[in-house]
């Protein structure tokens, strides 16, 4: 009933799409499976409307449409579940679902009717919610149940439901699955994303497989596939890690170990230590909890117990100026442009920020000078690619300001430095640069927590890799550079059921 | 420089509209009764501009910046009045209870996390309630009237008073303009030349970023809006040497000029950019309007007209341009 | 919580008064004077719903105020279409605000800024210095009537509250324009169009400001210019302390007429033990400020717990 056929999405840097298709039948629950970066939101965003192709068709029931606008797309009989959430907290259950169109009666909204649509769309997926209810008091199970009906009020055929149960318990999984199955048997269309296979193995009758904004496997009944061939699939055999010169095996003592950390973020018992002229690899899915222990060790999340040690001594770190200046540790934020750089400022602020403590003098003075040498050596060093050092931040591609973001924290002559996700968005050649860039800082002594969803990132770079998953560390691994061991032994960690 | 400030703009705006009111009325350039108050004037609103460009420099606003100034001056009357201090004496008592109560404020919002709008707001509505009530309790017609040795000299000596030899100064500079030029020297070299200025537009820019670079975040919303209070108050004991009085009314029209300057001299109210040149170029503009239209008779009652529009005309224009700019 | 504020607050005034303020003309001074605060705050609450602020409430009260002023007493125009021409040009002025906003993408604070000035220079070109006073004695008889001691003027801005209070209840206008101003992302993904709440946002203000500014030349022996001068600030004041949040999503009605009920009674007790007529301002700083922090804790509370 929805087929996209070749479908090529081009973002500055990154071919998102090259050639992804899709076929989705009625009545059946359709998985949609990729290691992250595969192309699997772009798909969804385009089914939705919220983009539109650069290559390629969609075809709804045989026919060429173009989508402009999630509107249309609701029209078309297209109905979402994006990972945002995205009710208004304040309005009531039936509202919500209603308001895309919201029944008019007598120039006012029509509650009774409202209240009467909800409770027959709640009524067929079999949920007992009350539609009066305001969604803020709902748990993040119920609200995920309240956008599906949301998306069933617009006469939906066609659901889309990304990673549903990325915040839910396994019991209220189970409700929702429920409902999946209801929604197909009554003839309805559902794709399904998800990271976790025994899910799609499940609730699912068939699946693709996208690899590189590839299909690589297509819309095929799930049950003629082992875990093991879905996974061979993901990762892919063809790729090789890249080789760089070894660097002699870090033996000197742990610079940074954490030892049994809770955090009020939700980390239970997590341990690890990294030693100078060593890369430690953080794997785990989006969400698992990763960038969160980084904030929680800068003193950004409180820790509830456990014992950080920074070269051997117990501290407790307040704030990021303190871990920089008193423990010499850095950390290269995901999100550059929301956390990482000021991208209304010029890259010689965006690097000198984190020296200006070093170097000012009487009354916090920063001589040019003396800031300019250091930008500019920084500048040469990374080969970041400037008109001068005077440019925006936020004018530069995505590269470049990545690197100038690691530049800020080099600059300020770290030893400790968490990098998290380095290259997400950036294209390959620079990505390349960039992981020599990585194991030159190791070589030359530094001490690396390197924070990656990008397998093949990992497997190049790093000497260990812990494997995180639902906040807790659920595995470790030594890294034999060699893609295919690793990659499967990491995947099977992640896909593991409950320790 | 990348950052589009729109200072020729505004320097040339300026230069045209002085020449066009000087050939329809001469007397635009009379030194003694129009050149000298309207660059006193300048002096003050420029200084007023500030206060308000050092908050939007965080991209945070201070709604209580007039009863800012009229706080400060309070303290200044009463030092003069009671304490019998000399000029220059009361007035670093008046700039630190200024400071003092920005810092305040400043502190509130760290704390808190609440809106610097809202918090300013309640901070101008409590200084609206508190400074007539002191006025009323010391005060026989709600002023301060002692005047301190030095105020009537600085009130009226331009710098055709000072000379050097047989070079004179221009008798149109009132020398009350160096009041404003040293905090826009102060401000320049702070916000150019030091950490905690640089510091304070990074965490305009982006406050989560600066955070994760080390930026003591909170301390710099402190420092903004400790500047705010003490430029405020500035400000007021340059309107109350104007005027001849301290009183509970100083600073009761700071408010909107204290946005036009500012804005209209390229600070950006999301914060991250400040221009010191430009909020006295911006507070120029609109008091040259204000001297002109004045003097040509077109009458005060267009004048509001005209200074909103252009305000909204400049903005539009840069709006336009920015846009422009990036899909080139 | 606030109802119980104001009853007690009341009772207590007339009690400390020794029964005086329970008298007719005193319920009738206290409530004469309420209409325009209830209704700035609420014209600035609707500006809130959507989260943008709107400086200019005082400035265009005002000139709607002096324009029907100079309408019916200089060009001699009826008073009912002096009226329907003031509703009319607020509208528009608010539409074309809001217009401003959407289209030149400028922050709505520096939008309202600017048309605030103009506003102010617009009504000063009107009245100059002089007080209109000679206009219908019609508006200005209803201006002073009432229904058991209770002022026509106050029924009437109650009657607009409720109008208020029904569109966002119940209009789909009214939710669309919370949707916005709640989640845009979600409004968006959900066909509501954020760009239309705003115009519709500023165009309703206006409308509220031009009610106001009847009001106002029916209670007043005349209008000059300094009308409105003082509006801005309390306009604030009165949707904060009713419990407005300033990045949109939340129409607080009722919680804006009670901020301004509290802050009348504040002012009638000031009134009644002769303190300083500035002790009120004192006191609502320190509602406001109290008001947003203890929200703020109980906030931070209730997410601390939760997680």
């Amino acid at each position: 009933m929805i087929v996209a056929d070749q479908l090529v999405k081009v973002f500055p840097g990154v071919r998102a799409l090259d050639g992804a298709s899709l076929r989705l039948e009625a009545g059946s629950v359709h998985a949609l499976l990729g290691e992250n970066g595969a192309g699997k939101s772009t798909l969804i965003k385009i089914l939705t409307g919220v983009q539109r192709p650069d290559q390629g068709r969609l075809l709804i029931g045989g026919e060429a449409v173009t989508l402009r606008s999630p509107t249309e797309a609701a029209q078309a009989g297209i109905g979402a579940v994006h990972q945002e959430r995205n009710l208004i907290p304040a309005f009531s259950v039936a509202e919500n679902i209603a308001l895309q169109r919201l029944p008019i009666r007598r120039g006012l909204v029509d509650r009774a009717h409202m209240r009467a649509e909800a409770r027959r769309i709640l009524g067929l997926l079999d949920v007992d919610l009350d539609p009066d209810v305001r969604v803020d008091r709902l748990s993040v199970a119920q609200r995920q149940l309240v956008e599906i009906a949301k998306a069933l009020y617009g006469e939906s055929r066609v659901l889309l439901l990304d990673e549903p149960t990325a915040s839910v318990s396994p019991a209220e999984a189970e409700l929702l699955f429920t409902v999946v199955r209801k929604l197909a048997d009554s003839g309805a269309g559902v794709l399904f994303v998800s990271h976790k296979l025994e899910e799609v193995f499940a609730i699912c009758d068939t699946v693709t497989v996208l690899r590189d904004g590839r299909t690589v496997l297509d819309a095929e009944p799930i049950a003629d596939h082992a875990r093991d061939d879905l996974i061979d699939l993901m990762v892919g055999r063809s790729r090789e890690a890249l080789s760089f010169p070894p660097r002699p095996p870090a033996t000197q003592p742990a610079v940074l170990e954490l030892d049994r950390i809770s955090t009020a973020a939700g980390h239970r018992e997590v341990s690890l230590s990294v030693r100078p002229g060593e890369i430690v690899g953080l794997y785990g899915l989006v969400g698992s909890g990763r960038s969160e222990l980084a904030k929680a060790l800068l003193g950004l999340e409180p820790i509830e117990s456990g014992s950080v040690r920074v070269r051997g001594k117990n501290v407790v770190i307040k704030d990021v100026r303190q871990a920089l200046a008193k423990h010499r540790i850095g950390y290269v934020t995901e999100n550059r442009k929301e956390e990482g750089l000021f991208l209304d400022q010029p890259v010689s602020r965006n690097i000198a920020v984190t020296v200006w403590g070093r170097i000012a003098g009487a009354l916090g003075h920063v001589s040019p000078a003396r800031e300019g040498e250091l930008v500019s050596m920084w500048v040469d060093r990374l080969g970041i690619k400037l008109a001068s050092s005077r440019q925006l931040a936020g004018q530069l591609s995505g590269g470049n300001q990545q690197k100038v973001s690691l530049a800020k924290w080099l600059a300020a002559e770290t030893e400790i430095l968490i990098i998290d996700e380095p290259t997400v968005g950036i294209d390959v050649r620079t990505k390349g640069a960039f992981h020599e860039l990585i194991w030159g800082l190791a070589a030359d002594g530094m001490a690396i927590l390197l924070i990656t969803s990008d397998l093949a990132e990992m497997i190049t770079l790093a000497d260990r890799v812990l494997v995180m998953r639902d906040f807790r560390i659920r595995g470790e691994l030594d890294n034999d550079h060699h893609y295919d061991r690793t990659s499967q032994a990491v995947i099977r960690l992640i896909h593991s059921k409950e320790i | 420089m990348s950052t589009r400030k729109p200072l020729f703009g505004l320097l040339g705006l300026i230069v045209v509209l002085v020449v066009v009111f000087g050939t329809l009325s001469p007397a635009f350039f009379d030194e003694r009764l129009v050149l000298f108050p309207l660059l006193r004037d300048i002096a003050i609103y420029t200084v007023v501009g500030l206060a308000q460009m050092v908050v939007l420099s965080i991209g945070h606003m201070n709604l209580a910046v007039g009863r800012m100034a009229a706080f400060s001056a309070m303290f200044m009357g009463l030092s003069y009045d009671r304490l019998h201090l000399p000029l220059y004496a009361g007035l670093c008592i008046g700039l630190l209870a200024g400071a003092a109560i920005g810092a305040f404020t400043g502190w509130i919002i760290a704390r808190t996390g609440v809106n610097s709008f809202v918090v300013t707001l309640a901070m101008d509505f409590a200084l609206l309630g508190l400074i007539p009530v002191v006025y009323t309790a010391l005060t026989a017609n709600a002023a301060f009237t002692v005047k301190p040795d030095g105020m009537r000299e600085l009130r009226q000596y331009s710098l055709g008073d000072v000379c050097l030899g047989n070079v004179c100064g221009s008798p149109a500079v009132p020398q009350m303009m160096l009041l404003a030029v040293a905090p826009m020297l102060a401000l320049g070299y702070l916000y150019h030349g030091t950490r905690p200025g640089r510091e304070l537009l990074l965490t305009g820019s982006n406050p989560l970023a600066a955070e994760l670079s080390g930026i003591p975040t909170r301390r710099r919303v402190v420092t903004a809006h400790l500047l705010s209070g003490l430029l405020a108050g500035l400000a007021g004991f340059m309107l109350a040497v104007a005027t001849g009085s301290f009183r509970a009314t100083i600073g009761e029209e700071f408010l909107l000029p204290s946005f036009l300057g500012a804005i209209l001299g390229g600070t950006a109210m999301a914060g991250g950019v400040v221009s010191v040149i430009g909020t006295f170029l911006g507070t120029s503009l609109t008091l040259v309007i204000r001297r002109g239209l004045e003097l040509v008779g077109i009458g005060l009652e267009y004048l509001n007209v005209y200074l909103g529009v252009i305000l909204l005309l400049a903005l539009s224009a840069d709006r336009f341009l920015q846009r422009r700019g990036v899909k080139s | 919580m606030l109802i119980a504020i104001c009853v007690a607050g009341y009772l207590s005034l007339v009690v400390a008064s020794g029964g005086a303020f329970a008298s007719g003309n005193a319920v009738q001074t206290f409530f004469q004077f309420l209409p325009v605060p209830v209704l700035i705050g609420l014209a600035q609450m609707i500006a809130l719903s959507v989260g943008q602020l709107n400086l200019a409430v005082g400035a265009l009260g005002g000139f709607l105020a002096c324009a029907m002023g100079v309408l019916m007493a200089d060009l001699g125009v009826p008073a009912p279409a002096a009226i329907v021409i003031g509703l009319a040009l607020g509208a528009a002025v608010g539409a074309l605000t809001g217009a401003l906003v959407v289209f030149t993408r400028i922050n709505g604070f520096i939008v309202t800024l600017a048309t605030m000035t103009i506003l102010i220079g617009a009504q000063y070109r009107l009245v100059g210095t002089r007080t209109v006073s000679d206009y219908s004695p019609g508006l200005k008889e209803f201006g002073q009537a009432s229904v058991l001691n209770i002022p026509l003027v106050f029924l009437l801005a109650l009657g607009v509250a409720a109008l208020v209070a029904m569109f966002f209840r119940a209009a789909a206008p009214g939710r669309r324009m919370l949707a916005s101003g709640s989640n845009p992302l979600a409004a968006t993904l959900s066909g509501v169009s954020n760009d239309r709440s705003v115009i519709l946002a500023h165009t309703l203000s206006g409308l509220v400001v031009a009610i106001t500014a009847v009001v106002t030349v029916a209670v007043s022996p005349g209008v000059n210019r300094s009308i409105g001068g003082d509006w801005l600030l309390p306009s604030f004041a009165a949707p904060i302390i009713g419990g407005a949040v300033l990045t949109g999503g939340t129409a607080v009605v009722l919680g804006t007429v009670l901020a301004a009920f509290i802050v009348r009674l504040v002012d009638s007790a000031r009134a009644e033990f002769s303190l300083q007529p500035s002790w009120v301002n004192f006191v609502v700083g320190a509602v406001v400020l109290g008001t947003v922090v203890l929200t703020r804790a109980r906030e931070t509370r209730r997410s601390g717990g939760s997680s």
